[in-house]
This record gives structure tokens, C-alpha cells and sequence, in this order.
């Protein structure tokens, strides 16, 4: 790709570089040229042959590509809810130009074969790069390994064995131990599975609702192990959506004590509570983990503030509608999130005065590239490195409806709400994406 | 039907008592007042539900609701259609949404339904524009079962400020407790919940009702003793250690009635486990009015039926 690209008039916000102020970008080739006070004749110095495209960023934000650590794409095995390519599209509208994909798929991404077919598609597909999160272990069962070594030269980005059915202590401590070798983040789900087998917040409104509850212990319980575990190995831990005060106290200790452990949390764990279940048993706010309490909101707010939760996540799990319509014990988990991740998170912590909008970037860009150990190419806009940009306007105002969303699945819980700020365009590796 | 009652009450569903005002719990008690006549009547019909459709579409077993529906409705001059639907074939076939679509499209006008999970009354009532008359969601709301207990209550003792009353046994499981915690609040009255802590979830407190764990601590303390089935496949769940100790702490016998109130009412919405939280004694004795609330069932029910359709003729219209 030779086209030329020079973004100008924006005011870029790149946390990595501590940029805060008005500058210009120009892509050649795929890459990052140059940033700064940039012009068309400076092109021709970087090399750009050909006509240079000018985008007008004027009113906008130019942030580097958001960097997504966490969206379920249906494939491989469920490619009926969303093949990797329509998600990967679905990415760039959100303003995501590198998303990891979770493993938690039919059969399991937890072997070579598996990790280079989700590269394939994300390749073939041209959209945002999708990044496999291999399986910790095989068939994510919590009994042997998987060929960790060779799938980190297939382009593992992290493991983790999501969500699993049993509890297995024993091998996410040996997965931890072995995966320390390879410089990769173990991503631990944040939930032990025996204690967390209900359908929304344990607590006053479950019991009013009458479905079985998930209580915020079972998240303290796996949060506080896996950082026991941390510490015994070594390994990076990376707390899978955190969504409890307790969680946060737990990580917030651990981190004081110089355990290697990061942690994320969902948008949509920042905007609801659990008394937005009981009031319409609406399958679109049927999440896991569960929509918590106010307090438990105010504590992941002020992890945020505090640096204990470094990232925050879309947690896209598309649901095909049909299965929305099941009853709220039985329908599935999930909520899509990538195109509302940005808006709402800036209008949450930004317009909330939680965090400044450097922070907000940074736990979108560079913040998740550092777990995914790609932040030599990705999540920031250095020279040199992939050309990922996201244009923001921070003032769009709309409201989220079925309509409003280019993905496939609306198991949106934001449908409905009045949303602040709109992606206007994204740069995927010197693809121009307009809306 | 006068215009005017049916402005007291506008509600096309009857999904539980927690929405309800007391204004419109009242009128609904008021209004099964008068179909209790019918049940006295040699001919025991009335035409108010003439050409209309009542669909019992239960996704669990019952007996008694069932029946109660399907009488009340039949003496309301309505067509009544039974289905009974295997909850497990649901999952892997249509939807809830979908079955209630199709059912509609024949014409079904007021759809009566049972089922095992929490909220799908509310997900049919949202999807269709027939009546829907919430009979038990999961361990959600029973709100003709707490209504008919209201009923039985002020049969005795009119009005019910300030009465208090005892709920006893497994309350984090019962849709029972939690339609009479809702209606009997907005009436004024005190509730307490007795039962092991492993099932009575502190969480009711906010609520503002009473919690203890002890019964014979309050057993003088109580107008009625409202007592709620125990499920054995709880005590297999460990929510508590056996029927034996269970029977111990909280089991209902002559020896505690003796200790109640003088005139202190029992009742137990069914179906009973004799001798496991009543004994055989107490359910059949003189301050027992087990079988009072069944009978009451039938007029709450018919009252239900018919208010939820004008309602809707009305909202129609």
C-alpha cells in the first residue's frame, strides 16, 4: 500500500508519547510517518508517492486505534452469531483497530492450527486486527496444558481459559508457572465457577427478582487466588472484568506489594446496576459478570482513578436474537459493546469526572497493547508503528437503537440510552474508514 | 362492569403485587368479593367472560392453580384451553415469545401462565397484546395466591393495619412470600419471616420486614402463621441438615399453637407436608383456614380474570 493519508486540524490525545495537544498524523504505507506539525510537502519528504489523501479533523479527536482485550467472535464453531470478519468490521465503526479474540469458541482456539485460522480471517477480512487469546489449557478443560510455546510463535497474544465449567486451581497454577516462560499475560476469569452459577447480582434486588443470584464473593475468591498465584510464579496476571469492590481491594493489595497483575473492566459494568434487571427482566442486561451495585460502580471508578483497573474492555458477545427472547434465567450472557465502548466509557469517566480524557485513551490504546505484549506496533501513534487511528467526536449526541448499530447482533444494553460522543473515522493499518 | 371501576383498575397483566397499590389490591379483593356469591349459586355461572378465551398455558405442575384457573373461568362463561408444556422441549424448540404469538393468532384472549423462570410473565405480557395473568414465575411473585391469602386474612380480622403477620419456612425459594411480602406491606400490615437463615435472605430486610431465626422466640407474637412448604430436594441441596431438625426448629404442632395468640389464624398455601412443617393436627384443627383459602382462590381468580380483560377492552376501546 503506498496511498498517503495526512489527518490534520484534530487535537490528538496520544498518552503513550504525552501528547495533549493539536498535531497532525500522516500514514505511508500502512505505517505511521510522521506526527506532529506536518504538511502535504512533508509527505513527499517521508516518501509518499501519488496523490496525498487529506482528512479534515477539525472539531475532532485523533486518538491512536483502540486496542479491544476483550470480544467474543462467534468462529471458529458459531459462526452464525458473528464470523471474525463481520466483527472485525464491526470494530473499526466503534474506532477498534486490534481486538483479542477470546478462545472460548467450538472446538477451542487451543492449538497452531486454531490461532493462524483466526489471523487468516483477520487478514482476509482487512478490517481491524483480530488477535488470538489461545486457550490455557487444551479444550480449555483445566487439565493439560496446551502447546503454549509453539502458539505464542502462532501469534498468542495472551492465554486464558475463559470461563470454564469447573473450578481448576491446579492448573491455572501450572498454566501460570509454564506461560511465565514465554512473557505472556495468563488471563484468569474473575469469577469461581461453582459460587457463581446464577443469573444477575446476588444481593436485595436478586432476591426481590426470584432468580438465582451470583454472589460479588465468588469474584473476590478468584481475583484474590489468581493473584496468590501471581505472586508464586511470577507470571502476569490479568484480571478478567472486574466488576466488585471487594475485586478491587483484592487487586489494589496485590499491587502494592508488586504482584504482576493488571486488570480490566466492561463498559457497561460502569453504567448499570442491578436494579435495571429487576425492573424489566430484559435478557439485554443479562451480563457476566452481572450488572453490581452503586457502590460496587463507585469502587471500580475509583480503581480506575487509582491505577488498579488499567483497561477497559468492550466484552462484545454477540447473542442471536432469538436467543434473547428466552426467558432472563435461561437466555445467555452477553452484550455487544464495540461500537458503544468509547462513546459510553467517555461519557461515564470523562463526563463524570472520573478520569481526563488522556486517561480514558489510555486505558483503550496503550494500556491493553502492553498486556497483549504489542505495544511495539500498537496503541500509540509512534512512527514507525501500524497506522491506527480512531477519530472522535466527543460532542456527537445519539441515541443507541437497533438501527443506529452496524453490527449483525443488538444484544445491546444501551438500547435506548442517549449516548455523547460518535467515531466519525478509523484508520486500520492505513485503511480509511469513514462514517 | 361500570365505567368507573374500571378506571380503579387500568392493568391489562396481573404480574405480581409489587406493582399493585393498595387502592388497586382493595378494589380486586372488593370485586372477588361478589363472585364469592356464585360459588353459592345452584347454577354456578355468571356471563362476564362469555366468547372470551382463557388459555392455562403451565410450564410446571400444578394442581390446584390449575384447577382453580380452570374453574374460575368456566364459571365466567369463557372457553378454556389447556396446554401443558414440557419446560424442556421449550428450550430446545420455539420460544416463550414465540409460542405466545402463536397462540394469540388463535384468537387466545387471556393467557393464565406458570412457569418455572422468573420474569417470563413479564416477557409474554410485553409481547402480546392478550391478557397475561401471572400464576408462579420461578421464585418470583404468585400474585393470586397472595391476594387469596390477603382475602382469607381480612375475612377474619377486616383490616389489616397493624395485624401482624408470621410468614414461616423456606422464603428464598417462595414466589408465595414474596406476593404476600408486597401485598401485605401496601395494606399496613407487619410481616415477619422465620425460617434458617440459609433460607431467609437478610436482603428482605430492606424491605423493612421482620426477620428471626428462631420461631418460638415469636410464637406469641403473631396474628397469623402464613407456612410455606418445605421442598426436600433443599435439604439435599444443604440448605439445611435434615427433615428431622427442620421439623425440630420450625415444624408447626399443637404444643406451638398452644403457645400462639388465642385466635391466631394458620394457613399454608399447599400442598401440605403433614408432619414436616404442620402436623396433621394443627393443619385440620379449628384455627386452620387451609381449605377457606382454597375456596377464596376461585373468587380471587375469577376477579382477576375479569378485570384484567375490561381493563383491556377499555385500553382497546
Amino acid at each position: 500500500m503506498s496511498e498517503a493519508i495526512l489527518v490534520s486540524g484534530g487535537h490528538m490525545i496520544d498518552p503513550a508519547n504525552g501528547r495533549d495537544e493539536k498535531a497532525s498524523v500522516l500514514i505511508i504505507g500502512g505505517k505511521i510517518a510522521a506526527v506532529g506539525h506536518v504538511t502535504e510537502a512533508d509527505a513527499r519528504n517521508h516518501g509518499a508517492k501519488g496523490k496525498v489523501y487529506k482528512l479534515d479533523a477539525r472539531g475532532l479527536l485523533v486518538l491512536p486505534g483502540l486496542v479491544d482485550l476483550r470480544a467474543h467472535m462467534g468462529e471458529p464453531g458459531r459462526d452464525s452469531e458473528e464470523t471474525i470478519a463481520h466483527g472485525a468490521e464491526v470494530a473499526v465503526h466503534g474506532g477498534f483497530t486490534t481486538v483479542a479474540c477470546m478462545p472460548d469458541t467450538e472446538p477451542a482456539i487451543d492449538n497452531v492450527a486454531a490461532a493462524l485460522f483466526v489471523r487468516r480471517q483477520s487478514e482476509q477480512a482487512g478490517f481491524a486486527e483480530v488477535v488470538p487469546v489461545c486457550a490455557l489449557t487444551k479444550g480449555r478443560e483445566g487439565k493439560e496444558l496446551a502447546e503454549i510455546g509453539q502458539l505464542v510463535e502462532a501469534g498468542a497474544v495472551a492465554f486464558s481459559d475463559e470461563q470454564r465449567a469447573e473450578n481448576a486451581p491446579a492448573a491455572i497454577l501450572r498454566g501460570m508457572h509454564y506461560s511465565a516462560m514465554f512473557d505472556r499475560a495468563v488471563i484468569e476469569f474473575a469469577q469461581d465457577p461453582e459460587l457463581a452459577g446464577g443469573a444477575m447480582n446476588a444481593g436485595y434486588e436478586c432476591t426481590l427478582a426470584g432468580l438465582p443470584g451470583i454472589p460479588a464473593v465468588a469474584e473476590e475468591l478468584a481475583v484474590s487466588r489468581a493473584c496468590m498465584f501471581a505472586r508464586e510464579t511470577g507470571c502476569h496476571y490479568h484480571a478478567a472484568k472486574v466488576s466488585t469492590k471487594n475485586a478491587v481491594r483484592a487487586l489494589k493489595r496485590a499491587k502494592k506489594l508488586k504482584v504482576r497483575v493488571t486488570a480490566e473492566v466492561a463498559v457497561h459494568n460502569l453504567m448499570f446496576t442491578d436494579e435495571v434487571v429487576r425492573a424489566r427482566y430484559d435478557t439485554n442486561f443479562k451480563v457476566f459478570p452481572p450488572f453490581r451495585t452503586p457502590d460496587d460502580l463507585k469502587w471500580l471508578k475509583r480503581g480506575l482513578q487509582e491505577g488498579v483497573i488499567d483497561c477497559l474492555v468492550s466484552a462484545h458477545r454477540p447473542v442471536p436474537p432469538h436467543e434473547k427472547e428466552w426467558e432472563f434465567g435461561r437466555a445467555p450472557f452477553g452484550a455487544v459493546g464495540l461500537e458503544t465502548a468509547l462513546a459510553a466509557a467517555w461519557m461515564i469517566l470523562v463526563g463524570g469526572d472520573v478520569l481526563s480524557p488522556s486517561e480514558v485513551v489510555a486505558k483503550l490504546t496503550i494500556n491493553p497493547a502492553r498486556v497483549l505484549r504489542l505495544d511495539s506496533r500498537k496503541g500509540s501513534l509512534t512512527p514507525g508503528h501500524d497506522a491506527d487511528v480512531c477519530l472522535f467526536d466527543p460532542g456527537a449526541k445519539w441515541t443507541v437503537t437497533p438501527e443506529s448499530l452496524f453490527s449483525h447482533a443488538k444484544n445491546s444494553p444501551f438500547l435506548g440510552t442517549d449516548l455523547k460522543g460518535r467515531v466519525k473515522a478509523t484508520i486500520a493499518r492505513g485503511r480509511l474508514f469513514e462514517f | 362492569m361500570t365505567d368507573a371501576a374500571a378506571r380503579v383498575w387500568t392493568r391489562k397483566d396481573l404480574l405480581g403485587l409489587e406493582e399493585l397499590s393498595s387502592h388497586e389490591i382493595l378494589h380486586l379483593l372488593d370485586t372477588a368479593r361478589g363472585f364469592q356469591e356464585i360459588s353459592t349459586r345452584s347454577i354456578k355461572k355468571a356471563p362476564a367472560l362469555r366468547g372470551k378465551v382463557v388459555l392455562n398455558l403451565f410450564f410446571e405442575p400444578s394442581t390446584r392453580t390449575k384447577a382453580s384457573f380452570s374453574l374460575a373461568a368456566q364459571r365466567l362463561s369463557a372457553d378454556l384451553v389447556d396446554v401443558v408444556k414440557e419446560a424442556s422441549s421449550a428450550v430446545k424448540g420455539e420460544s416463550l415469545v414465540d409460542t405466545g404469538r402463536n397462540l394469540e393468532a388463535m384468537g387466545v384472549d387471556i393467557v393464565v401462565i406458570r412457569h418455572q423462570q422468573a420474569g417470563a410473565p413479564a416477557l409474554l405480557a410485553r409481547n402480546l397484546d392478550a391478557c397475561v395473568i401471572n400464576a408462579g414465575d420461578g421464585t418470583h411473585e404468585h400474585p393470586t395466591q397472595g391476594l387469596l391469602d390477603i382475602f382469607t386474612m381480612r375475612e377474619k380480622f377486616g383490616d389489616l393495619r397493624g395485624k401482624k403477620i408470621a410468614l414461616v419456612g423456606d422464603i428464598t425459594h417462595s414466589r408465595v412470600a414474596r406476593s404476600n411480602i408486597w401485598g401485605l406491606q401496601k395494606l399496613g400490615a407487619e410481616v415477619g419471616l422465620i425460617g434458617p437463615k440459609t433460607l431467609v435472605p437478610s436482603a428482605f430486610k430492606e424491605l423493612g420486614v421482620a426477620i428471626h431465626y428462631h420461631l418460638d422466640e415469636v410464637i406469641d407474637h403473631y396474628d397469623v402463621f402464613n407456612i410455606l412448604r418445605i421442598q426436600t430436594e433443599r435439604q439435599q441441596k444443604g440448605m439445611f441438615p435434615s427433615v428431622r431438625e427442620y421439623h425440630y426448629l420450625y415444624g408447626i404442632d399443637q404444643t406451638r399453637v398452644s403457645r400462639m395468640k388465642p385466635g391466631v389464624l394458620i394457613m399454608h398455601p399447599g400442598p401440605i407436608n403433614r408432619g414436616v412443617e404442620i402436623s396433621q393436627e394443627v393443619a385440620d384443627g379449628e384455627n386452620s383456614v387451609i381449605l377457606r383459602q382454597v375456596t377464596n382462590g376461585l373468587a380471587v381468580r375469577m376477579a382477576a380474570l375479569v378485570l384484567t380483560q375490561s381493563a383491556k377492552e377499555v385500553n382497546v376501546g
